[in-house]
């Protein structure tokens, strides 16, 4: 790079200032192109957090039109039955192909997308998913503990569709909830936790930083 | 002038400081109790620091990043780049692909890791190892706790193997040579090839390193076939102890053996030159047993006295050190039988006594001169000598440091003093499960007079070049051979000069077994995908023979393994299940067989008439080469971890050193960095200079292990400098192996600077008080448990919780090795930042390893203390954070929300422990071989967030694998138990130092240690008298070194704050 005069500094502080204020701007109004860009920074989420438009709502294409609500709509199959490591791992799992065709080589084999899901695990090919419900690399979070957790009464077991939505309506998933640290916390700080015998009873879950960041 | 004492210095510094402010924001100056004052050397000495800026000393500023001038034509392109990335970051996200298996397999759940049990190949001590795989790719490497050599501890070596199996400079794909230039080849043109050239001559052999498992007998079996003699098969380890042990113990006892030591129930352990906290035969073992002989327990405790003439890691490491002249440890081990010879009650050991009694005859004269060049009086040997005779005692000799002329008759007079002692079977065992030596004493010199011979050569993971003195002259040996076949994992010296350079597997990628003790047998096998277009080298030999038509009857060298291990099952007795579940059953568990089952039954052979003729005391400067703690050969130099952990007692990074004692620095007018030339019959060596205090005044110690001068390689190349080429050509003539210690060295001063990255001074705390403590043996008997956290003060109460996390660092049990460095390094994503970093005090490490000097300059007491985030319950950083990314935990942990930090630093500023560590720079995920500190995705924690740029960092008492426990807890119901969570640090501390758990459970091993009577919190003053230091309140304690020998005297750390 070519060395010259000092930087004037005024112009791009400028537009920094701008740039924020129109991110402050579409933070109230939850919607306008800035806000994908707050969403991003610290701090960004809305305190309210359940509906921020270009937050949820994201529905993208996927490689083979798969319908949860026919699957676990109108045929009832049971979230595990695919997502069979929600409840032991840190992710739900994507099902593996053979999950898929362990139905499929008997079930609708002549749908042209079933076809092309045999022909993939024919070849041993797996599908590129597009992910839809995404966390940022700085936060850590477990299905496992989740599933396992009882929901905000205290009662049964937390339901998939808390966090994800009722996907067994959805034809393409799309992104319900936000996802954002505010919608979190609002859950982890009225939930009832039941005691334990080495614990008292509370009425939140953890949330402390690093409960899920570190 | 003199050096100044500590004292001396104390005025000085005081008369220097204007003011001093930090000294009396904590109490008043004269209400102070003194706790010792601990000086880093380099303040005892400060006036040999050169006063030469940075710039001038070998350090360029970074270029990148420190101009900001900037014209109008970059203005307006930064203006449209802008522009242009907000527009791109108005895009909702990046879009992420979530790709599943086809056919998932059964072992293996997207996000739960699985463990493989292996054994470590970084050298002979055949560690156990349990290796972490996430999604296929190994993640960390920890000791197997249950395999009875480490104990579940790994060193830093060890750790490090993580980033050798993603190294960017591992060999990618078999080359040839044409000219100067080496050519990718095709794998079957390497064996067609070969397949010919061993189908015409029957002059071949095999040049490796030492194992102890099967793998020599595979490739006698492979020189066999191939029409060679099995003596063709040539093992070299630069770790000359091996050889000068077995064969001392081949003279003495008629078979090659070493001797397993466990001294944990010793009582007094003597070393010379002893370096087995270090390199030794298996270092984890010897800090294991170590820790437990020095436990302090009702009163009784072990004692280590070390003679030496450098500053070993493992001299630091004793309670007593005496300081001996280079080339006298033969002497003072003659001194030491004698003294042992006259106290010992004389109807055992009769042969012993025979050969010691014909040895101190001869050499009386010689002897009774001894006590004065030695300047070691008489009484001193003999008080010795009736404390070894008293209880339980062991004798170790030798050690990198001494690998003289004299080094197999040091062994053997330290087997004679073991025997007067009585030691062998108790502490030494050689019947009850020896330890296999994994070279043939004096293979090197058998090879060199072979190699005329030879017609094709296979180097295999063993670099000869690089690792014997060039003196040698294995280089030209090696190029007279018609064809040289390097295997190779890493870019070595010996495959510059080879036909065929031929990319090898990692330790982690290849099966394999080794039998460290005779009767027991521990497996390796492959925990990932080969990562480069690598081979094991039993395989291509099997190949090799294949296209030669001279096949093996093994499909690869698992079948053979598969094959040989049916021995192994007739030998451990598990007859009664199907040799196919057997086989399973060891790769499951990683070991099989105990450590005490064979017996040797030897008889013991006069073996005076090797001891008859003693060398002459060399006098003026020697230079010696010891072989380094960390990277040992050199076969770990290129692991930006292991560079940046620095040597213990150093703390010297990235960079070879020439350290001399203070006084001699002093006498030849030298300063600290100053570039020196060692010159001696053999070459010349250009080497800054170090001032280490404790070394003997005439000798120059220069670490090997760096100095590899390969373009190919990023890491390690311009990284010190190869110290072997100062030696000549010389041998110990009943082992036959190269010397490296003590040769005459000419030193002439340049007045040209080269600044080592030395990393004590950077994060110093040293001004204050109650950083290390140490109490003696009196006083510890009569000490009372602590209560650490009655602290008055303001702050409101602590909330309740359901854990209170804390750690507890025994710093008596703290050898300094850096093991914990390591493992903290791979397991939470800590860069490595390189020596120009470091210089600048950027250096990431979480937990670091303090080295502080203290007393005499020629023979000081030496204390370790590891640092890491204290997790203050009133932690001074928190309050200062503008933007709360650092908080406190209910559970006492300190949080750092890298997400809200915006850099401002203040935090550590506030910290009194220096313990938080700013991002300067994205340590780049790219190829980790562009630079020193880029990193390998593949070798990242993924649940350990990777930190960039401008933001704090620091010690998270793995916080993360403390919420893996809490899940399973939940899961199960109960409550993490004591020990069910442990962090990567305490995990692989070879000596148990640390000790992490729940201080609300009074029961629990961190909750006793708080209560010890040795614990104190880090400048916590002294509770007991009513000073509360900083009151921090840490949750991390610390308990305090023991001083075995004499009273402690605090005196010497009068404080200098009056």
């Amino acid at each position: 790079m070519q060395k010259g005069k000092p930087l004037n500094k005024q112009p791009l502080l400028l537009l920094l200032i701008l740039f924020f204020a129109a991110g402050c701007q579409c933070e109230k109004k939850k919607e306008g192109l800035i806000r994908g860009w707050w969403m991003w920074t610290p701090g960004g989420h809305s305190d309210d957090g359940n509906d921020s438009k270009l937050v949820s709502g994201y529905h993208p294409d996927q490689p083979i039109p798969f319908s949860h609500k026919l699957h676990a709509g109108d045929r009832k199959i049971d979230c595990e039955y695919c997502h069979s490591a929600a409840r032991r791992s840190t992710v739900a799992g994507i099902p593996s192909l053979n999950t898929c065709v362990g139905c499929h080589k008997i079930v609708n084999t002549d749908a042209e997308p079933i076809k092309k899901l045999n022909e993939h695990f024919k070849n041993n090919e797996p599908f590129p998913w597009t992910l839809v419900h995404k966390l940022p690399e700085y936060v850590r979070f477990s299905h496992k503990v989740h599933v396992l957790a009882k929901d905000a009464q205290g009662q049964s077991r937390l339901k998939c569709q808390t966090c994800h939505g009722d996907v067994e309506k959805m034809t393409t998933v799309s992104q319900e909830k936000s996802l954002l640290m505010g919608w979190c916390v609002d859950c982890h700080s009225t939930i009832k936790e039941p005691a334990t015998p080495f614990k008292k009873a509370t009425t939140w879950a953890p949330i402390t930083c690093n409960t899920c960041h570190y | 002038m003199g050096t100044p004492t500590t004292d001396e210095l104390e005025k000085l510094e005081k008369q220097s400081l204007v003011e001093a402010p930090h000294e009396d924001f904590e109490r008043p100056a004269e209400s102070f109790v003194p706790g010792p004052y601990y000086a880093a050397a380099e303040e005892v000495l400060a006036e040999l620091e050169e006063g030469v800026p940075a710039h001038v000393a070998g350090v360029k500023a970074s270029s990148k990043g420190l101009d900001f001038s900037v014209d109008r034509r970059d203005f307006m392109r930064l203006f449209t780049v802008a522009t242009a990335a907000t527009a791109a970051a108005c895009v909702r996200r990046p879009v992420e692909k979530a790709v599943p298996y086809v056919h998932q397999p059964i072992d293996q759940l997207p996000g739960v890791p699985t463990f493989y049990s292996s054994t470590c190949g970084s050298c002979a001590a055949s560690c156990g190892i349990v290796v972490k795989t996430r999604e296929g790719r190994p993640i960390k490497l920890e000791g197997n706790p249950e395999h009875p050599v480490n104990q579940g501890a790994l060193c830093g070596l060890g750790q490090a193997q993580l980033q050798a199996l993603y190294h960017p400079e591992r060999l990618k794909a078999p080359m040839q040579r044409h000219g100067q230039r080496l050519d990718p080849i095709q794998w079957d043109d390497v064996y067609n090839i070969l397949g010919e050239a061993v189908k015409k001559t029957q002059k071949i052999g095999i040049f490796t390193g030492g194992t102890t498992g099967h793998r020599h007998e595979f490739f006698r079996e492979a020189l066999e076939r191939l029409g060679a003699p099995k003596t063709a098969l040539y093992t070299w380890e630069p770790n000359s102890l091996w050889s000068s042990t077995a064969r001392a113990h081949e003279i003495a006892f008629g078979k090659a053996v070493i001797p397993r030591v466990d001294i944990k129930h010793a009582d007094l352990l003597v070393g010379i030159g002893s370096d087995c906290l270090e390199v030794g035969f298996s270092p984890v073992a010897a800090a294991k047993s170590l820790s437990a002989f020095r436990a302090y327990y009702n009163g009784k405790t072990g004692r280590f006295v070390q003679f030496e003439t450098n500053l070993s890691m493992t001299g630091s490491n004793a309670d007593k050190r005496w300081v001996i002249a280079p080339g006298s440890e033969m002497q003072v081990a003659l001194l030491l039988v004698r003294a042992l010879y006259e106290n010992a009650s004389s109807n055992k050991s009769g042969l012993a006594r025979k050969i010691a009694e014909s040895l101190l005859r001869k050499h009386q004269a010689e002897l009774d001169r001894a006590y004065g060049t030695l300047n070691i009086p008489k009484a001193e040997f003999e008080a010795l000598a009736a404390e070894m005779l008293q209880g339980g005692a062991a004798l170790l000799v030798g050690g990198s440091s001494m690998f003289s002329q004299d080094a197999t008759k040091l062994q053997l007079v330290g087997i004679l003093g073991n025997l007067l002692i009585g030691s062998y079977e108790k502490f030494l065992f050689i019947d009850r499960g020896w330890m296999k030596p994994p070279v043939i004493s004096g293979d090197l010199e058998r090879f060199l007079a072979d190699a005329p011979q030879l017609d094709i050569i296979f180097v295999i993971d063993s670099d000869p070049v690089f690792t014997v003195p060039p003196s040698w002259g294995l280089r030209a040996a090696l190029e007279k051979i018609p064809t040289v076949v390097s295997i190779q994992a890493f870019p070595a010296d010996t495959d510059r000069l080879a036909h065929f350079a031929l990319p090898a597997h990692h330790a982690l990628e290849s099966w394999g077994d080794e039998e460290p003790v005779e009767g027991f047998w521990s497996i390796r096998q492959p925990v990932i995908r080969p990562t480069t277009d690598s081979r094991q080298a039993e395989d291509m030999l099997l190949w090799i023979l294949a296209t030669s038509g001279k096949n093996l009857p093994y499909a690869d060298y698992h079948a053979y393994l598969y094959k040989k291990w049916e021995v192994v099952q007739q030998f451990t007795g598990n007859l009664s299940v199907v040799y196919d579940m057997f086989f399973k059953a060891v790769l499951r568990r990683g070991f099989i067989g105990k450590l005490m089952v064979q017996s040797l039954s030897a008889q013991l052979k006069n073996f005076a008439a090797e001891l008859q003729e003693l060398r002459v005391m060399p006098t003026g400067l020697q230079l010696l080469s010891p072989l380094d703690h960390r990277f040992h050969d050199g076969r770990g130099a290129h692991l930006p971890v292991l560079q940046e952990t620095g040597d213990a007692v150093t703390t010297v990074t990235w960079d070879t050193w020439a350290a001399i004692n203070p006084n001699t620095m002093t006498k030849l007018g030298l300063k600290r960095n100053q570039l020196v030339v060692l010159s001696t019959a053999a070459g010349k060596l250009t080497v800054p200079v170090y001032p280490l205090p404790g070394l003997h005044p005439d000798v120059i110690v220069c670490p090997r292990g760096n100095g590899r001068d390969d373009e190919r390689s990023t890491i390690s190349y311009n990284a010190g400098l190869n110290p072997l080429v100062l030696f000549p050509k010389a041998q110990d003539p009943l082992s036959k192996e190269p010397v490296t210690a003590g040769e005459a060295v000419q030193l002439t001063a340049t007045a040209e600077w080269f600044r080592l990255a030395a990393l004590q001074k950077h994060h110093d705390i040293a001004n204050r008080k109650d950083i290390v403590k140490k109490i003696d043996l009196p006083s510890l008997k009569h000490a009372k448990k602590k209560n650490l956290d009655q602290v008055p003060d303001l702050f409101p109460k602590l909330e309740e919780s359901e854990y209170r996390w804390g750690m507890a660092i025994d710093l008596d049990k703290c050898t300094g090795c850096g093991a914990c460095v390591a493992a903290c390094s791979i397991e939470n994503n800590v860069p490595q930042v390189g020596r120009e970093q470091v210089i600048l005090g950027r250096e990431m490490t979480w937990i670091r390893i303090d080295r502080y000097f203290y007393g005499d300059v020629n023979s000081p007491e030496v204390s370790f203390q590891p640092v890491n985030c204290q997790h203050c319950n009133h932690a001074p950083c928190e309050a200062v954070c503008p933007v709360f990314a650092t908080t406190h935990d209910p559970e006492g942990l300190n949080a750092m929300t890298y997400n809200r930090c915006v850099g401002t630093r203040y935090c550590a500023n506030a910290c009194p422990y220096k313990v938080r560590r700013f991002n300067w720079w994205t340590h780049k995920w790219g190829d980790m071989g562009k630079r020193a500190q880029d990193r390998n995705p593949r070798a990242m924690n993924p649940d350990v967030t990777v930190r960039t740029r401008g933001v704090m960092e620091k010690c998270s008492l793995c916080v993360g694998r403390l919420r893996d426990a809490k899940h399973v807890a939940k899961e199960t119901g109960r409550k993490i138990p004591d020990g069910g969570v442990q962090t990567a640090c305490q995990q692989t501390c070879p000596s148990n130092a640390i000790v992490f758990g729940d201080l609300h459970d009074t029961e629990s091993r961190v909750s006793r240690a708080r209560q010890d009577p040795r614990a104190y919190l880090m400048l916590g003053g002294d509770p007991e008298n009513g000073h509360y230091g900083l009151k921090t309140l840490p949750n991390v304690s610390y308990l305090s070194e023991v001083v075995r020998y004499g009273s402690h005297q605090p005196e010497h750390g009068q404080p200098h704050n009056q």
